[in-house]
């Protein structure tokens, strides 16, 4: 044993943890995955650009390669709505209106899942496949991806509302039982405390995140639609 | 045997769910292809069914990790947790374990197997190089043989100091208890561990013609083995961005009290330069290896010319991820570097300021210089200047790094023990792959020994020079710490010196073969080249034998010896030496103060030094 440790201590001393901790690991984590979405999508736009200056063999966008200008809007205006109202729904947590904030999350997942399912459908409809030039093949693999990102995103969402909605009689601070999510038998004791308190720490990490993506969506729809 | 415990969350359920999982997404992957869906036509080579086995195959090993049930339980509004598995016995070590120190370790031992598999492969083709002409390997096996070497090497040494030992140290030495994400950091080891498999299969599969870098069009038109290298490199590439995301949010959110900027250990600046590469380079790779598998299943034409793509984009793309990468490689080893020497020169490091900014201005200048790499692709001339002169600004902050390090062993009163003579030795090789990059950087001197084994004696000056040999120091340095026993000394310094002596006897002659005209990636050589081609290769198998000597050291020691090392050993001042061998836990009973920089070694500094200030203090015990 030395002054700092001793191998007889008691694993509980490592219990309970102020869920500040986890709040501040949110807020950064949601922060550097941003950034690191950015450099994965900046792929796709340099691409979109490399492709388009060098078009040589003069088949960069055949006439033919037009996917729907409305589609494309209306799905880009679902993401950006659902950023927007996910950020009054943290408005709404912060002012103690729980009720009002769980109603727009449940709007915000609408919103998410109807701008994949606009996707879908544009690609359903559109009257060009992978194989027509460069623009198309930028085209399909950029709006896939994106809408992978945002099923994430749904998924993040979704989490923060179960939570909220599945405790919604359970009086703030009080304790919920050891190791609920984890598959850790060993524990007896919670590993954060009161963990219900992170759900607006989660709220605003994720409503950060959605601001993010839809910055993202916004790029993709200029540069595939508008350029 | 308790036979219940087979059935839980481990890794046989994970290798049996895997397997199913495979097999699963291969049906899945026929359905799918045919006439039915037009450009998904099947040319008798389905690489939607691969692609979709390897994919259901790596969720069904997570799932049997027990991955799956954290996230499902969060689906059904189960609030947040933190640790899984953290105080069970060995079993721990077969599953999904979130201690930090669990999966250092895990690190350790798991990519420690795939280098050695990357090992045996250069071993083969150091025995196929025996002779000009072909003689077992035939070219494309030859090629594959290469690639799998290469792309191993770089997917597994990518995390080979920060998976083991930052994902181990770093937490201790800020004072925490934990990483700020420790699923995830569960996470990328095993991501890191079903892709090294994944590549291994390339050989069912016909193998791949790329090499490590996979350009564009063999990749397009390479057959089914291709796959396997652009999951592997996906995957790790996604284990790299988290690595490091986990990393940066560690420092930033979980530091100690009294643990300032400015009082980090050099080796956690190392971890955060090196970390904010992988974190926003590493999506780059998986974004360009998704064109690449879109360009082979969906018929896309991103990198294929006469589909109006460009072989171009792939160079550009990947570079901008590959430069990055090779200082992903160096900066830890720099860190290495600097933590080890203080204490082995007994003097505080010196141009502590300079050496962070020679990191971070590495981290920044390693993206401004990719198209090095296209010199003599064909990219317009009037780029070059530009590149060769950022590549070339980039040996400033390295120089900083060899300042501060002499600087540092100035007047130090030096013991030489391995861990030592492995950092000592880094100056040495580095030294030497720095001076022979400047070759490359520029362009005239490029235009010829580019695509020689000039360029590859090289990387392997600064990636095995460099990176391996820090590997080793941390070896010898820190696994007493993590296992509580000693490495036997006497067979460490046998494998240094057959080390160093044998590495630089293979690497130094294939500069000058280089020079004198070898091509990479070729399977027959001229004749003139027959005498010093045979003495790197019998270089090369010494080479190989002094990891025998460690493999062999290394396991007699931690499994049969056993020699009980104290707290601290190498007399550190450092705070993981603080805490007994192995680091218990919880790592703290109570989480310590820090009350200055970690390296106050001053004079007369024997094992403690009464006048140098309190590194880290405990808090008082509270009274029961
Ligand atoms: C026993 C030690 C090693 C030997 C003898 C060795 C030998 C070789 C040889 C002869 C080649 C070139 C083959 C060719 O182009 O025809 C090669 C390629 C390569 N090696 Fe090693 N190597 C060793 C260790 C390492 C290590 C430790 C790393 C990195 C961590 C590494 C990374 C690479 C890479 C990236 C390539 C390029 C593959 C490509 O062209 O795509 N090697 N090695
Ligand atoms: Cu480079």
């Amino acid at each position: 044993m030395t002054e700092l440790a001793d191998h007889s201590t008691d694993y509980g001393v490592v219990a309970a943890e102020p869920p500040e901790v986890m709040a501040r690991n949110l807020r950064i984590g949601a922060h550097l995955w941003a950034s690191a979405s950015a450099f994965f999508f900046a792929a796709f736009l340099f691409a979109y650009f490399y492709l388009r200056a060098l078009d040589s063999t003069a088949v960069w966008r055949p006439k033919h390669v037009d996917p729907s200008l409305t589609l494309g809007t209306l799905a880009a205006v679902s993401l950006v709505a659902a950023a927007v109202l996910l950020r009054f729904a943290v408005a709404d947590h912060r002012a103690d209106r729980l009720n009002a904030w769980r109603f727009k999350g449940a709007i915000v997942l609408a919103l998410l899942l109807a701008g994949v399912v606009l996707q879908i459908v544009e690609w359903s409809t559109q009257s060009f496949g992978p194989t027509d030039g460069p623009y198309a093949s930028v085209y399909l693999g950029w709006t896939g991806l994106l809408s992978l990102f945002v099923v994430g995103l749904l998924y993040w969402v979704e989490t923060t509302l179960a939570t909220s909605f599945r405790y919604r009689n359970t009086r703030r601070g009080a304790p919920v039982p050891a190791g609920h999510a984890s598959g850790d038998g060993d524990r007896s004791d919670p590993d954060i405390e009161n963990p219900l308190s992170l759900i607006r720490s989660e709220l605003e990490a994720v409503s950060f995140y959605a601001t993010f993506l839809s910055g993202i969506g916004i790029v993709t729809w200029f540069v595939l639609y508008v350029l | 045997m308790n036979f219940r415990r087979l059935l839980g969350y481990n890794l046989l359920t994970a290798f049996v769910l895997g397997i199913v999982g495979f097999y699963v997404g291969w049906w899945l992957g026929h359905q799918f292809s045919g006439p039915s869906i037009a450009y998904f036509a099947d040319t008798g080579q389905n690489d939607i069914a691969l692609f979709l086995a390897y994919l259901v195959g790596l969720i069904g090993f997570l799932s049997g990790l027990g991955f799956a049930s954290y996230p499902i339980q969060r689906l059904l509004g189960k609030p947040p947790s933190l640790r899984e598995k953290e105080t069970a016995g060995t079993g721990r070590y077969f599953t999904l374990c979130t201690d930090h120190k669990v999966v250092g370790m895990q690190y350790l031992i798991g990519i420690g197997a795939f280098i050695f598999v990357g090992g045996l492969n250069a071993m083969l083709i150091r025995f196929e190089l025996l002779s000009p002409t072909k003689q077992t390997f035939n070219a494309n096996n030859y090629l594959t043989i290469v690639g799998l070497h290469g792309t191993m090497m770089m997917g597994m040494m990518t995390s080979g100091i920060l998976g083991p030992f930052a994902n181990y140290f770093l937490p201790i030495m800020i004072g925490a208890r934990r990483m700020a994400f420790p699923r995830i950091e569960a996470l990328t080891f095993w991501l890191l561990m079903v892709a090294g498999v994944i590549l291994m299969t390339t050989v069912g599969y016909g193998g791949f013609p790329t090499g490590w870098t996979g350009y564009a069009p063999l990749n397009d038109q390479a057959n089914m083995g291709m796959d396997s290298y652009i999951v592997f490199f996906a995957l790790v590439g996604l284990s790299m961005s988290l690595l490091g995301l986990n990393m940066i949010a560690t420092v930033v959110t979980m530091r100690a009290p009294g643990m300032a900027w400015g009082r980090l250990p050099i080796f956690v600046w190392s971890v955060i330069a090196t970390s904010v590469l992988m974190l926003l380079a590493a999506p780059v790779l998986i974004s360009t290896l998704l064109m690449v598998a879109l360009d082979r299943t969906a018929q896309t034409g991103f990198f294929n010319a006469q589909a109006g793509g460009s072989p171009y984009l792939y160079q550009n793309l990947f570079w901008i991820f590959g430069h990055p990468e090779v200082y992903i490689l160096a900066l830890p080893g720099m860190g290495i570097l600097l933590e080890i020497l203080p204490v082995f020169a007994r003097k505080p490091l010196w141009g502590y300021r300079l050496a962070v900014t020679g990191m971070l201005g590495i981290s920044l200048l390693s993206w401004l210089v990719w198209q090095h790499h296209l010199f003599v692709s064909g990219i317009n001339a009037d780029l070059r200047p530009f590149y060769m002169l950022s590549t070339e600004l980039i040996s400033l902050p390295t120089g900083f790094i060899f300042i501060c390090a002499l600087g540092t062993l100035w007047q130090g009163r030096i013991r030489f023990t391995v861990p030592m003579l492995f950092a000592l030795a880094w100056l040495f090789n580095f030294l030497i792959g720095g001076l022979s990059g400047v070759f490359l950087s520029d362009v005239p001197s490029d235009v010829t020994t580019h695509g020689s084994f000039f360029s590859m004696a090289h990387f392997h000056y600064t990636i095995m020079g460099g990176l391996l040999f820090s590997f080793f120091a941390a070896i010898y340095f820190w696994v007493p710490k993590m296992t509580g026993y000693a490495i036997n000394e006497r067979f460490g310094k046998i494998h240094f010196w057959t080390m160093f002596i044998a590495f630089n006897s293979t690497f130094g002659p294939l500069l000058v073969i280089g020079f004198l005209g070898m091509p990479r990636r070729a399977v027959t050589y001229a004749g003139y080249l027959h005498g010093g081609n045979t003495w790197v290769s019998i270089s090369a198998f010494f080479l190989g034998g002094s990891m025998l000597v460690f493999v062999g050291n290394f396991v007699w020691s931690q499994v049969f010896a056993r020699v009980p090392v104290g707290a601290n050993p190498w007399a550190s001042k450092s705070i993981e030496w603080q805490l007994p061998s192995p680091v218990p836990v919880h790592n703290f009973d109570r989480i310590p103060t820090f009350g200055a920089d970690p390296y106050p070694y001053g004079d007369g500094d024997g094992a403690g030094d009464s006048t140098a200030p309190r590194v880290v203090t405990a808090p008082a015990r509270p009274r029961p």
